[in-house]
Protein backbone atom coordinates (compact mmCIF):
# COMPACT_ATOMS: atom_id res chain seq x y z
CA UNK A 1 0.00 0.00 0.00
CA UNK A 2 1.25 3.62 -1.01
CA UNK A 3 1.97 6.12 2.02
CA UNK A 4 -0.75 8.20 0.56
CA UNK A 5 -3.53 5.18 1.47
CA UNK A 6 -1.74 4.25 4.94
CA UNK A 7 -2.50 8.14 5.78
CA UNK A 8 -5.95 8.21 4.12
CA UNK A 9 -6.89 4.92 6.27
CA UNK A 10 -5.17 5.97 9.47
CA UNK A 11 -6.87 9.91 8.89
CA UNK A 12 -10.34 7.95 8.45
CA UNK A 13 -10.04 6.16 11.22
CA UNK A 14 -8.70 9.01 13.50
CA UNK A 15 -11.51 10.63 12.33
CA UNK A 16 -13.92 8.43 13.28
CA UNK A 17 -12.73 8.18 16.41
CA UNK A 18 -11.94 12.21 17.43
CA UNK A 19 -13.95 14.61 17.21
CA UNK A 20 -11.72 17.24 15.62
CA UNK A 21 -13.07 19.04 12.17
CA UNK A 22 -9.49 20.01 11.44
CA UNK A 23 -7.02 17.36 11.34
CA UNK A 24 -3.65 18.72 11.05
CA UNK A 25 -0.97 16.04 9.93
CA UNK A 26 1.29 16.68 13.01
CA UNK A 27 -1.72 17.74 15.85
CA UNK A 28 -0.86 15.93 18.75
CA UNK A 29 -3.37 13.91 19.23
CA UNK A 30 -2.50 12.76 23.36
CA UNK A 31 -1.74 15.94 24.04
CA UNK A 32 -5.24 17.65 23.09
CA UNK A 33 -7.12 16.18 25.45
CA UNK A 34 -10.02 14.89 23.35
CA UNK A 35 -9.26 11.37 23.18
CA UNK A 36 -10.54 8.95 25.32
CA UNK A 37 -8.78 6.35 27.23
CA UNK A 38 -9.40 3.46 25.09
CA UNK A 39 -8.07 5.57 21.79
CA UNK A 40 -4.68 4.43 22.33
CA UNK A 41 -5.48 0.63 22.30
CA UNK A 42 -8.58 1.52 19.59
CA UNK A 43 -5.94 3.13 17.23
CA UNK A 44 -3.20 -0.15 17.99
CA UNK A 45 -5.91 -2.27 16.76
CA UNK A 46 -6.76 -0.74 13.84
CA UNK A 47 -3.08 -0.72 12.38
CA UNK A 48 -2.82 -4.25 13.00
CA UNK A 49 -5.82 -5.00 11.45
CA UNK A 50 -5.62 -3.03 8.33
CA UNK A 51 -2.06 -3.63 7.88
CA UNK A 52 -1.45 -6.77 8.66
CA UNK A 53 1.02 -5.47 11.40
CA UNK A 54 1.79 -6.43 14.60
CA UNK A 55 2.62 -3.58 17.18
CA UNK A 56 5.19 -5.01 19.74
CA UNK A 57 6.12 -3.49 23.25
CA UNK A 58 9.43 -2.36 21.49
CA UNK A 59 6.57 -0.33 19.08
CA UNK A 60 5.55 1.79 22.48
CA UNK A 61 6.74 4.77 22.03
CA UNK A 62 4.53 7.81 21.49
CA UNK A 63 6.59 9.37 18.58
CA UNK A 64 4.78 6.57 16.91
CA UNK A 65 1.37 6.92 17.48
CA UNK A 66 1.22 11.00 18.58
CA UNK A 67 -0.36 11.89 15.37
CA UNK A 68 -1.58 11.68 11.65
CA UNK A 69 2.17 12.01 10.42
CA UNK A 70 3.44 9.81 13.13
CA UNK A 71 1.41 6.49 12.97
CA UNK A 72 1.92 6.35 8.85
CA UNK A 73 5.66 6.73 9.57
CA UNK A 74 5.31 3.75 12.28
CA UNK A 75 3.19 1.69 9.45
CA UNK A 76 5.48 2.47 6.26
CA UNK A 77 8.72 1.43 8.60
CA UNK A 78 6.80 -1.19 10.28
CA UNK A 79 5.74 -2.70 6.65
CA UNK A 80 9.22 -2.07 5.53
CA UNK A 81 8.73 -0.05 2.71
CA UNK A 82 8.67 3.77 2.08
CA UNK A 83 6.84 3.84 -1.59
CA UNK A 84 4.87 6.57 -2.20
CA UNK B 1 -39.74 -20.33 25.03
CA UNK B 2 -36.18 -19.54 25.71
CA UNK B 3 -34.64 -17.71 23.32
CA UNK B 4 -31.61 -19.59 21.45
CA UNK B 5 -29.54 -17.94 18.92
CA UNK B 6 -28.67 -20.10 16.41
CA UNK B 7 -25.02 -19.42 16.89
CA UNK B 8 -23.28 -20.37 19.63
CA UNK B 9 -25.55 -22.12 22.36
CA UNK B 10 -25.48 -25.67 20.54
CA UNK B 11 -21.95 -25.36 19.95
CA UNK B 12 -20.61 -28.96 21.59
CA UNK B 13 -17.78 -26.43 23.75
CA UNK B 14 -20.71 -25.07 25.74
CA UNK B 15 -22.38 -28.37 26.23
CA UNK B 16 -19.20 -29.43 27.70
CA UNK B 17 -18.78 -26.52 29.73
CA UNK B 18 -22.18 -26.60 31.01
CA UNK B 19 -21.53 -30.23 31.87
CA UNK B 20 -18.82 -29.06 34.21
CA UNK B 21 -20.78 -26.50 36.18
CA UNK B 22 -23.46 -28.88 36.97
CA UNK B 23 -21.18 -31.98 38.49
CA UNK B 24 -18.38 -29.64 39.82
CA UNK B 25 -20.29 -25.94 40.32
CA UNK B 26 -23.54 -25.81 40.93
CA UNK B 27 -24.36 -28.52 44.15
CA UNK B 28 -21.98 -26.30 45.91
CA UNK B 29 -22.48 -22.97 45.08
CA UNK B 30 -25.03 -22.29 47.53
CA UNK B 31 -22.21 -23.71 50.36
CA UNK B 32 -19.53 -21.76 48.55
CA UNK B 33 -21.24 -18.16 48.48
CA UNK B 34 -22.04 -18.78 52.49
CA UNK B 35 -18.91 -19.95 53.31
CA UNK B 36 -16.90 -16.86 51.01
CA UNK B 37 -14.63 -19.55 49.63
CA UNK B 38 -13.77 -21.51 46.60
CA UNK B 39 -11.94 -24.38 47.20
CA UNK B 40 -8.67 -24.72 45.61
CA UNK B 41 -9.75 -28.34 44.10
CA UNK B 42 -12.29 -26.96 41.62
CA UNK B 43 -9.92 -24.15 40.56
CA UNK B 44 -7.53 -27.63 39.83
CA UNK B 45 -10.44 -29.00 37.98
CA UNK B 46 -11.06 -25.76 35.75
CA UNK B 47 -6.87 -25.65 35.41
CA UNK B 48 -6.97 -29.23 34.27
CA UNK B 49 -9.63 -28.98 31.76
CA UNK B 50 -7.77 -25.96 30.05
CA UNK B 51 -10.01 -23.53 31.40
CA UNK B 52 -7.74 -20.73 32.64
CA UNK B 53 -5.54 -21.15 29.83
CA UNK B 54 -8.58 -20.96 27.02
CA UNK B 55 -7.65 -18.56 24.94
CA UNK B 56 -3.37 -18.62 25.52
CA UNK B 57 -2.03 -19.62 22.54
CA UNK B 58 -1.15 -23.23 22.33
CA UNK B 59 3.04 -22.60 22.43
CA UNK B 60 2.09 -21.34 25.76
CA UNK B 61 0.33 -24.50 26.74
CA UNK B 62 -2.95 -22.75 26.46
CA UNK B 63 -6.20 -24.12 24.60
CA UNK B 64 -5.77 -21.65 22.04
CA UNK B 65 -9.78 -21.16 21.84
CA UNK B 66 -11.29 -18.31 19.95
CA UNK B 67 -12.66 -15.77 22.22
CA UNK B 68 -16.84 -16.56 21.26
CA UNK B 69 -15.64 -20.14 22.97
CA UNK B 70 -14.25 -17.78 25.99
CA UNK B 71 -17.24 -15.59 26.28
CA UNK B 72 -19.54 -19.26 26.30
CA UNK B 73 -17.19 -20.66 28.79
CA UNK B 74 -17.77 -17.56 30.98
CA UNK B 75 -21.96 -17.72 30.38
CA UNK B 76 -21.96 -21.27 31.51
CA UNK B 77 -19.85 -20.52 35.03
CA UNK B 78 -21.85 -17.39 35.55
CA UNK B 79 -25.13 -19.44 34.98
CA UNK B 80 -23.47 -21.68 38.25
CA UNK B 81 -21.57 -19.05 40.39
CA UNK B 82 -20.16 -16.17 39.39
CA UNK B 83 -18.07 -15.66 41.79
CA UNK B 84 -16.03 -18.32 40.11
CA UNK B 85 -15.90 -16.36 36.76
CA UNK B 86 -13.63 -14.03 38.47
CA UNK B 87 -11.10 -16.76 38.66
CA UNK B 88 -11.54 -17.08 34.66
CA UNK B 89 -12.01 -13.17 34.76
CA UNK B 90 -8.42 -12.15 36.03
CA UNK B 91 -6.79 -15.10 34.85
CA UNK B 92 -7.30 -13.73 31.43
CA UNK B 93 -6.60 -10.43 32.19
CA UNK B 94 -2.98 -11.33 33.25
CA UNK B 95 -2.12 -13.82 31.09
CA UNK B 96 -3.67 -11.86 27.87
CA UNK B 97 -1.91 -8.61 28.83
CA UNK B 98 1.11 -10.42 29.53
CA UNK B 99 0.56 -12.34 25.95
CA UNK B 100 0.45 -9.09 24.45
CA UNK B 101 3.05 -6.87 26.17
CA UNK B 102 5.61 -9.44 27.85
CA UNK B 103 9.06 -9.92 26.83
CA UNK B 104 9.67 -13.38 24.97
CA UNK B 105 11.52 -14.59 28.30
CA UNK B 106 8.09 -13.07 30.28
CA UNK B 107 6.19 -14.77 27.76
CA UNK B 108 8.35 -17.76 28.28
CA UNK B 109 8.14 -17.99 31.78
CA UNK B 110 4.86 -16.98 33.12
CA UNK B 111 2.58 -17.75 30.21
CA UNK B 112 2.84 -21.54 30.77
CA UNK B 113 2.09 -21.74 34.20
CA UNK B 114 -1.06 -19.43 33.80
CA UNK B 115 -2.22 -21.82 31.34
CA UNK B 116 -1.98 -24.55 33.42
CA UNK B 117 -3.31 -22.70 36.76
CA UNK B 118 0.05 -23.61 38.39
CA UNK B 119 0.24 -20.21 38.78
CA UNK B 120 -3.19 -18.09 39.64
CA UNK B 121 -2.58 -14.95 38.45
CA UNK B 122 -4.64 -11.49 40.45
CA UNK B 123 -4.55 -7.87 38.26
CA UNK B 124 -3.75 -4.90 40.53
CA UNK B 125 -4.85 -1.87 39.76
CA UNK B 126 -7.87 -0.76 42.41
CA UNK B 127 -6.61 1.24 45.28
CA UNK B 128 -8.24 2.76 47.82
CA UNK B 129 -8.09 6.12 46.69
CA UNK B 130 -8.07 5.10 42.82
CA UNK B 131 -10.89 3.02 41.13
CA UNK B 132 -12.27 4.59 38.15
CA UNK B 133 -9.83 7.03 38.02
CA UNK B 134 -6.69 5.26 37.11
CA UNK B 135 -4.63 8.49 36.90
CA UNK B 136 -4.89 8.88 40.33
CA UNK B 137 -2.95 5.80 41.18
CA UNK B 138 -1.11 6.69 44.66
CA UNK B 139 1.30 3.24 44.36
CA UNK B 140 5.03 4.03 43.82
CA UNK B 141 7.83 2.72 41.88
CA UNK B 142 11.54 3.94 42.87
CA UNK B 143 14.49 2.74 40.81
CA UNK B 144 17.95 4.05 40.94
CA UNK B 145 18.91 3.54 37.86
CA UNK B 146 17.75 2.13 34.34
CA UNK B 147 18.14 -1.80 34.98
CA UNK B 148 18.55 -1.89 38.57
CA UNK B 149 15.55 -3.88 40.92
CA UNK B 150 12.17 -1.43 41.12
CA UNK B 151 10.97 -1.09 44.65
CA UNK B 152 7.72 -0.66 45.28
CA UNK B 153 5.40 0.90 48.09
CA UNK B 154 1.39 1.51 48.08
CA UNK B 155 -1.73 -0.06 48.74
CA UNK B 156 -4.10 -2.34 46.36
CA UNK B 157 -7.87 -2.75 47.38
CA UNK B 158 -10.73 -4.71 46.09
CA UNK B 159 -8.31 -6.98 44.21
CA UNK B 160 -10.06 -10.10 42.48
CA UNK B 161 -8.50 -13.73 43.76
CA UNK B 162 -5.87 -11.90 45.49
CA UNK B 163 -6.59 -13.82 49.04
CA UNK B 164 -5.30 -17.27 46.69
CA UNK B 165 -3.15 -15.67 43.67
CA UNK B 166 0.36 -16.20 43.28
CA UNK B 167 1.36 -13.63 40.97
CA UNK B 168 -0.09 -10.44 40.95
CA UNK B 169 -0.01 -7.55 37.73
CA UNK B 170 0.38 -4.07 39.56
CA UNK B 171 -0.12 -0.85 38.30
CA UNK B 172 1.56 1.92 39.68
CA UNK B 173 3.73 4.89 38.88
CA UNK B 174 7.30 5.40 37.98
CA UNK B 175 7.88 9.32 38.71
CA UNK B 176 5.49 10.61 35.82
CA UNK B 177 5.41 7.45 34.02
CA UNK B 178 3.19 4.51 34.49
CA UNK B 179 4.27 1.18 34.80
CA UNK B 180 2.97 -2.57 35.39
CA UNK B 181 4.76 -5.27 37.25
CA UNK B 182 4.61 -8.92 37.96
CA UNK B 183 5.08 -9.39 41.71
CA UNK B 184 5.05 -12.68 42.50
CA UNK B 185 3.30 -13.59 46.30
CA UNK B 186 6.21 -14.13 48.69
CA UNK B 187 7.63 -11.37 47.93
CA UNK B 188 9.10 -10.06 50.91
CA UNK B 189 7.16 -6.83 51.70
CA UNK B 190 4.32 -7.80 50.69
CA UNK B 191 1.03 -7.98 53.00
CA UNK B 192 -2.23 -9.38 52.28
CA UNK B 193 -5.10 -8.74 54.02
CA UNK B 194 -8.85 -10.14 53.27
CA UNK B 195 -11.64 -8.55 52.09
CA UNK B 196 -14.96 -10.71 53.40
CA UNK B 197 -18.24 -10.29 53.81
CA UNK B 198 -19.08 -8.44 50.08
CA UNK B 199 -22.71 -8.91 49.87
CA UNK B 200 -21.47 -10.49 46.33
CA UNK B 201 -19.30 -12.82 44.44
CA UNK B 202 -18.82 -13.98 47.84
CA UNK B 203 -15.91 -16.59 47.04
CA UNK B 204 -14.17 -14.18 45.17
CA UNK B 205 -10.90 -14.03 47.15
CA UNK B 206 -11.00 -10.30 47.39
CA UNK B 207 -7.85 -9.23 49.42
CA UNK B 208 -6.19 -5.48 50.18
CA UNK B 209 -2.63 -5.64 48.93
CA UNK B 210 0.07 -3.85 51.00
CA UNK B 211 3.16 -3.07 49.71
CA UNK B 212 6.14 -1.77 51.61
CA UNK B 213 9.48 -1.66 50.27
CA UNK B 214 9.14 -4.84 47.79
CA UNK B 215 11.65 -5.24 45.99
CA UNK B 216 11.19 -6.67 42.27
CA UNK B 217 13.24 -7.07 39.14
CA UNK B 218 13.21 -5.17 36.50
CA UNK B 219 12.99 -7.49 34.47
CA UNK B 220 9.17 -8.04 35.62
CA UNK B 221 8.44 -4.96 33.96
CA UNK B 222 5.83 -5.59 31.62
CA UNK B 223 5.66 -2.82 28.62
CA UNK B 224 7.93 -0.40 28.48
CA UNK B 225 7.62 2.47 31.76
CA UNK B 226 4.95 5.17 30.61
CA UNK B 227 2.47 2.84 28.26
CA UNK B 228 0.82 0.95 31.76
CA UNK B 229 -2.20 2.56 31.30
CA UNK B 230 -2.89 3.45 28.10
CA UNK B 231 -1.62 0.23 26.92
CA UNK B 232 -1.14 -2.55 28.75
CA UNK B 233 -4.05 -2.17 31.47
CA UNK B 234 -6.97 -1.40 28.43
CA UNK B 235 -6.19 -5.24 27.32
CA UNK B 236 -6.59 -6.81 30.72
CA UNK B 237 -9.65 -4.69 31.09
CA UNK B 238 -10.98 -5.27 27.74
CA UNK B 239 -10.78 -9.00 28.36
CA UNK B 240 -12.28 -8.61 31.80
CA UNK B 241 -15.21 -6.44 30.25
CA UNK B 242 -15.92 -9.36 27.62
CA UNK B 243 -15.58 -12.10 30.73
CA UNK B 244 -17.64 -9.72 32.94
CA UNK B 245 -20.00 -9.33 30.20
CA UNK B 246 -20.54 -13.11 29.30
CA UNK B 247 -20.80 -14.34 32.96
CA UNK B 248 -23.88 -11.33 33.24
CA UNK B 249 -25.36 -13.24 30.39
CA UNK B 250 -24.98 -16.65 32.32
CA UNK B 251 -26.60 -15.28 35.33
CA UNK B 252 -29.52 -13.08 33.18
CA UNK B 253 -30.49 -16.33 31.64
CA UNK B 254 -30.24 -18.50 34.87
CA UNK B 255 -32.56 -15.65 35.87
CA UNK B 256 -34.70 -16.24 33.08
CA UNK B 257 -34.87 -20.24 33.36
CA UNK B 258 -35.68 -20.06 36.90
CA UNK B 259 -38.46 -17.26 36.57
CA UNK B 260 -40.20 -19.39 33.33
CA UNK B 261 -39.96 -22.69 35.64
CA UNK B 262 -41.12 -21.49 38.63
CA UNK B 263 -43.97 -19.10 36.99
CA UNK B 264 -45.16 -22.85 34.63
CA UNK B 265 -45.25 -24.75 38.17
CA UNK B 266 -46.14 -22.42 41.07
CA UNK B 267 -49.77 -22.56 41.17
CA UNK B 268 -52.45 -19.76 42.63
CA UNK B 269 -55.18 -21.27 43.15
CA UNK B 270 -56.45 -23.32 39.79
CA UNK B 271 -53.94 -20.86 37.58
CA UNK B 272 -50.12 -20.97 37.35
CA UNK B 273 -48.29 -17.70 38.17
CA UNK B 274 -47.41 -17.65 34.73
CA UNK B 275 -50.91 -16.55 33.91
CA UNK B 276 -50.84 -13.24 35.52
CA UNK B 277 -50.21 -10.63 33.30
CA UNK B 278 -48.08 -8.50 35.63
CA UNK B 279 -45.31 -11.57 35.95
CA UNK B 280 -45.90 -11.98 31.97
CA UNK B 281 -44.60 -8.35 31.67
CA UNK B 282 -41.72 -9.60 33.66
CA UNK B 283 -40.64 -12.27 31.90
CA UNK B 284 -41.04 -10.48 28.56
CA UNK B 285 -38.83 -8.16 29.45
CA UNK B 286 -36.28 -10.46 30.96
CA UNK B 287 -36.56 -12.76 27.65
CA UNK B 288 -35.96 -9.74 25.70
CA UNK B 289 -33.22 -8.26 27.28
CA UNK B 290 -31.97 -11.97 27.62
CA UNK B 291 -31.99 -12.29 23.37
CA UNK B 292 -30.38 -9.11 23.19
CA UNK B 293 -27.38 -10.00 25.62
CA UNK B 294 -26.78 -12.78 23.47
CA UNK B 295 -26.29 -10.74 20.44
CA UNK B 296 -23.99 -8.09 22.19
CA UNK B 297 -21.86 -10.47 24.32
CA UNK B 298 -21.80 -12.43 20.99
CA UNK B 299 -20.71 -9.78 18.94
CA UNK B 300 -18.40 -8.30 21.28
CA UNK B 301 -16.60 -11.70 21.21
CA UNK B 302 -16.74 -12.01 17.62
CA UNK B 303 -15.08 -8.88 17.34
CA UNK B 304 -12.61 -9.54 18.98
CA UNK B 305 -11.81 -12.76 16.92
CA UNK B 306 -11.58 -10.71 13.98
CA UNK B 307 -9.29 -7.90 15.83
CA UNK B 308 -11.82 -4.94 14.56
CA UNK B 309 -11.14 -1.60 15.95
CA UNK B 310 -14.25 -1.17 17.02
CA UNK B 311 -14.03 -4.45 19.15
CA UNK B 312 -13.70 -1.90 22.64
CA UNK B 313 -17.22 -0.24 21.57
CA UNK B 314 -18.79 -3.29 21.07
CA UNK B 315 -17.24 -5.06 24.58
CA UNK B 316 -18.26 -1.98 26.82
CA UNK B 317 -21.99 -1.96 24.82
CA UNK B 318 -22.43 -5.65 25.52
CA UNK B 319 -20.99 -5.35 29.08
CA UNK B 320 -22.74 -2.00 29.60
CA UNK B 321 -26.32 -3.40 28.30
CA UNK B 322 -25.78 -7.19 30.42
CA UNK B 323 -24.96 -6.44 33.38
CA UNK B 324 -27.53 -3.69 33.67
CA UNK B 325 -30.11 -6.23 32.25
CA UNK B 326 -28.83 -9.38 34.43
CA UNK B 327 -29.56 -6.80 37.96
CA UNK B 328 -32.96 -6.07 36.51
CA UNK B 329 -33.64 -9.38 35.83
CA UNK B 330 -32.43 -10.79 38.82
CA UNK B 331 -34.64 -8.20 41.07
CA UNK B 332 -37.17 -9.29 38.73
CA UNK B 333 -36.56 -13.22 39.34
CA UNK B 334 -36.65 -12.89 43.04
CA UNK B 335 -40.05 -10.73 42.62
CA UNK B 336 -41.64 -13.34 40.46
CA UNK B 337 -40.55 -16.20 43.41
CA UNK B 338 -41.06 -14.17 46.07
CA UNK B 339 -40.59 -15.88 49.55
CA UNK B 340 -39.14 -18.39 48.16
CA UNK B 341 -36.62 -16.32 45.77
CA UNK B 342 -35.61 -14.74 49.33
CA UNK B 343 -33.98 -17.67 51.23
CA UNK B 344 -30.35 -18.60 50.25
CA UNK B 345 -31.47 -21.96 48.86
CA UNK B 346 -33.12 -20.60 45.76
CA UNK B 347 -30.07 -19.17 43.08
CA UNK B 348 -32.38 -16.04 42.55
CA UNK B 349 -31.12 -14.55 45.79
CA UNK B 350 -27.28 -15.02 44.86
CA UNK B 351 -28.04 -13.92 41.61
CA UNK B 352 -29.64 -10.49 43.00
CA UNK B 353 -26.57 -9.71 45.20
CA UNK B 354 -24.31 -10.95 42.22
CA UNK B 355 -25.78 -9.11 39.95
CA UNK B 356 -24.94 -6.03 41.47
CA UNK B 357 -21.25 -6.44 41.73
CA UNK B 358 -21.05 -6.86 37.30
CA UNK B 359 -22.54 -3.52 37.49
CA UNK B 360 -18.97 -2.39 39.60
CA UNK B 361 -16.18 -4.49 38.43
CA UNK B 362 -14.27 -3.26 35.19
CA UNK B 363 -15.65 -0.37 34.88
CA UNK B 364 -18.65 1.18 36.43
CA UNK B 365 -22.03 1.36 34.19
CA UNK B 366 -21.44 5.41 34.72
CA UNK B 367 -17.93 5.19 33.37
CA UNK B 368 -18.83 2.98 30.59
CA UNK B 369 -21.82 5.64 29.67
CA UNK B 370 -18.87 8.54 29.97
CA UNK B 371 -16.92 6.05 27.19
CA UNK B 372 -19.45 5.45 25.03
CA UNK B 373 -21.14 8.72 24.91
CA UNK B 374 -17.59 10.04 23.94
CA UNK B 375 -17.54 7.43 21.14
CA UNK B 376 -20.83 7.91 19.88
CA UNK B 377 -20.71 11.40 19.93
CA UNK B 378 -17.38 11.59 18.01
CA UNK B 379 -19.05 9.21 15.16
CA UNK B 380 -21.95 11.75 15.10
CA UNK B 381 -19.44 14.58 14.41
CA UNK B 382 -17.47 12.63 11.79
CA UNK B 383 -21.22 12.46 10.28
CA UNK B 384 -21.61 15.94 10.17
CA UNK B 385 -18.98 16.77 8.69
Amino acid sequence: MREADIKQAVRQFISSAVRLPDLGDDDNLFESGIVNSLFAVQLMTFVEKTFGIEVEADDLDIENFKSLNATTHFVVRKNGHGAG
Amino acid sequence: MIPRDAHDLSRPDYAEFKSFVALNVEPFAETWDREQAIPRAVIDKMAKAGYLGCTLPVEYGGQGRDVVTFGLLNEAFGRAFAALTGVLTVQAMVSMALAKWGTAEQRRRWLPALAKGEKIAAFAITEPGAGSALKSLATQFTQKAEGQPLVLNGSKKWISCAQFADLFLVFGMLGQRSVACLVPRDAPGLRIEPIDELMGFRGAGLAQLHFQDVEVPAANLVGKPGFALSHVAPVGLHYGRISTACSALGLLRGCFEESIAYAATRKIGDRSVGDLGMIRSLIARMGTNLEAATHLCHNACRAQDDRLPEVFEKTLMAKYFTSKAAVSAASDAVQIMGAAGCHGSSPVSRYYRDAKIMEIIEGTSQIHEDLLGKIFVAQAGERAE
